[in-house]
């Protein structure tokens, strides 16, 4: 049996090597801030508009804060089907904060400054079967209760 | 630069009228601030319009030449700001400007903004742009505006120790502060219990600790310390003014961003906090001079959080400072007496016209029913879209 075809949500922001995920940021050539998802120049003034080159992010990082949003956002989020979910912040090693969806555990049991991992998953599967799939962050697995 | 004093203000109240044109708003508000002043249109020199993605003619907001035209085609000079919900604040800092500079002896600032029902949208016809944040909020994470919020909200319950009932108790003091005033669309008292019972938008927060979107004008007019000794109307000064941008570092996840470049040390929302500082030094005053503030509170979290970052009190210490009534009217630091975003509703670009209309109300002992005892200083702090900050400070 063939394996069912995914396609990123948005191309570009994340990608698969060897198996592993990571998020598609930029790294400034100057100073060496990090940035999700790619832009083309620094905002740190002392660089005064250096570039920034692109860069694998990721995968692991620590919670910042969580939310669950229990009403459905407008129609351009095809999450389907749906159901109230988890968004956060996670701090991941290079200095970046990112927002995510999370999964993993059920929705309210999040807690700040757990270890987390980046998962690729699908919002839903588009007209021609094929996955959507969004980047979000899971509790590592060993601390699941 | 020349003094610049509060000639006149006025406001049309918040709530929804689908039926009256945003010109017709902007005009009510404007007409008003013009009799307050014992003015006519004909007397105005420049006009500057707070300006919003919402509405407005030609499809760039608001837009003071349009209300010229439907009122008085009187040939003056306009500016039309932008700035999200600061552009009010922003057109208030423009205004003084034109006085200050020597450009006109009288002039005013309008909003006026009729909001999309629900979750702020994208603008109409926006493309699908993976550049664009505000498409990849939507798109990858469904991220609303209220969720940007309830993540501060959390991070405080977890670095302070904030709890759900000191949340919904700041929205029991807005709620109770808009009992007396008539501009306010939320005028119930509520309390601990009804907001803790509402339903929750985006945990921790609810439906009662978030502010909901309106219809609504106000408008502001500046002059110079000749026109309002002329006019006689009480002498309130626009002490400070000034606009900020975000500096590089700042730790608050901004509308519509998806990531941050927190730098440690770097100050939260600092387009705000610039702002203030800024308009302070200007007014050569200090936060223990401030008789009371209007902030923007999108939610409860600014009630708490606002202060402590403008300097009213130490980080942490606000939970205390609400719990012992001092952001009462009658506190150590009142907060909000208007009743502030979550009994209005935001209406974009008229919200930050009428934090400065409530301080010259304050300032006059105007203020009927919501009046703070002796308040001579008055700051207005707001946060548009993006990382725009504006604040004004009004001295009487
Ligand atoms: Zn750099």
């Amino acid at each position: 049996m063939p394996t069912p075809t995914s396609i990123p949500v948005v191309d570009g922001l994340f990608d698969v090597q060897d198996g592993a995920p990571a998020l598609v940021g930029a790294k400034c050539t100057a100073c060496g801030t990090h940035y999700f998802p790619r832009r083309a120049r620094c905002s740190n003034p002392a660089c005064n508009g250096a570039e920034a080159a692109p860069v694998r992010l990721g995968p692991r990082g620590v919670l910042y804060s969580w939310s669950v949003q229990a009403y459905r956002p407008p129609p351009l989020f095809g999450m389907d089907p749906w159901a109230p979910y988890a968004i956060g912040l996670v701090d991941l090693p290079e200095g970046v904060r990112v927002m995510a969806m999370l999964t993993g555990a059920p929705p309210e049991a999040f807690q700040i400054g757990s270890p987390m991992q980046l998962r690729l998953e699908p919002l839903r599967v588009d007209a021609d079967g094929r996955e959507v799939l969004t980047w979000k962050f899971a509790p590592v697995a060993e601390h699941v209760a | 630069m020349r003094p610049v004093y509060v000639l006149g203000v006025g406001a049309h109240p918040w709530g929804k009228f689908p039926e009256t044109p945003q010109v017709q708003l902007a005009a009510h508000a404007l007409g008003a601030a013009l009799r307050d002043a014992g003015l006519g249109w004909r007397d105005l020199g420049g006009l500057v319009a707070a300006s919003s993605r919402f509405e407005g003619g030609l499809g760039w907001g608001l837009h003071a030449n349009e209300l010229l035209q439907s009122v008085a085609e009187l040939g003056i000079p306009t500016l039309n700001v932008g700035g999200g919900c600061a552009a009010g604040g922003i057109a208030v800092h423009s205004t003084a400007l034109m006085i200050a500079s020597g450009q006109c002896e009288i002039a005013a600032a309008v909003g006026a903004e009729r909001m999309p029902k629900g979750f702020i949208p994208r603008p109409p016809g926006t493309k699908d742009d993976p550049t664009d944040s505000d498409y990849l909020r939507w798109v990858a994470m469904g991220a609303t505006n209220p969720v940007y919020w309830a993540l501060e909200a959390r991070r405080r319950m977890h670095e302070f120790g904030t709890t759900e009932e000191t949340y919904a108790a700041a929205s029991v003091l807005m709620h109770r502060n808009a009992v007396g005033n008539p501009l306010a669309r939320y005028r119930a008292e509520c309390t601990v219990a009804e907001v803790l019972a509402s339903p929750v938008v985006a945990s921790p927060l609810r439906l009662l600790e978030l502010c909901a979107v309106s219809d609504g004008a106000a408008a502001v007019i500046l002059g110079t310390e000749s026109a309002a000794r002329r006019l006689g109307v009480p002498l309130v000064r626009v002490a400070g003014y000034a606009t900020a941008t975000g500096s590089f570092g700042d730790p608050a996840t901004r509308i519509p961003t998806i990531s941050t470049n927190p730098v440690a040390g770097a100050p939260h929302t600092s387009e705000v906090a610039t702002a203030a500082r800024r308009a302070m030094a200007m007014a050569g005053l200090g936060p223990e001079d401030v008789d009371l503030v209007e902030l923007a509170d999108n939610s409860v979290w600014q009630v708490l959080a606002w202060p402590e970052m403008l300097g009213f009190c130490e980080p942490g210490q606000a939970d205390w400072m609400l719990t012992h009534g001092e952001f009462d009217l009658d506190g150590e630091m009142p907060v909000n007496p208007s009743g502030g975003f979550l009994s209005f509703g935001e209406a974009t670009t008229a919200q930050g016209l009428l934090q400065v209309c409530e301080l010259a109300w304050q300032l006059r002992g105007q203020a009927t029913g919501r009046q703070v005892p002796g308040a001579k200083v008055g700051m207005s702090a707001i946060l548009g879209l993006g990382a725009n900050g504006a604040s004004i400070v009004l001295q009487a």
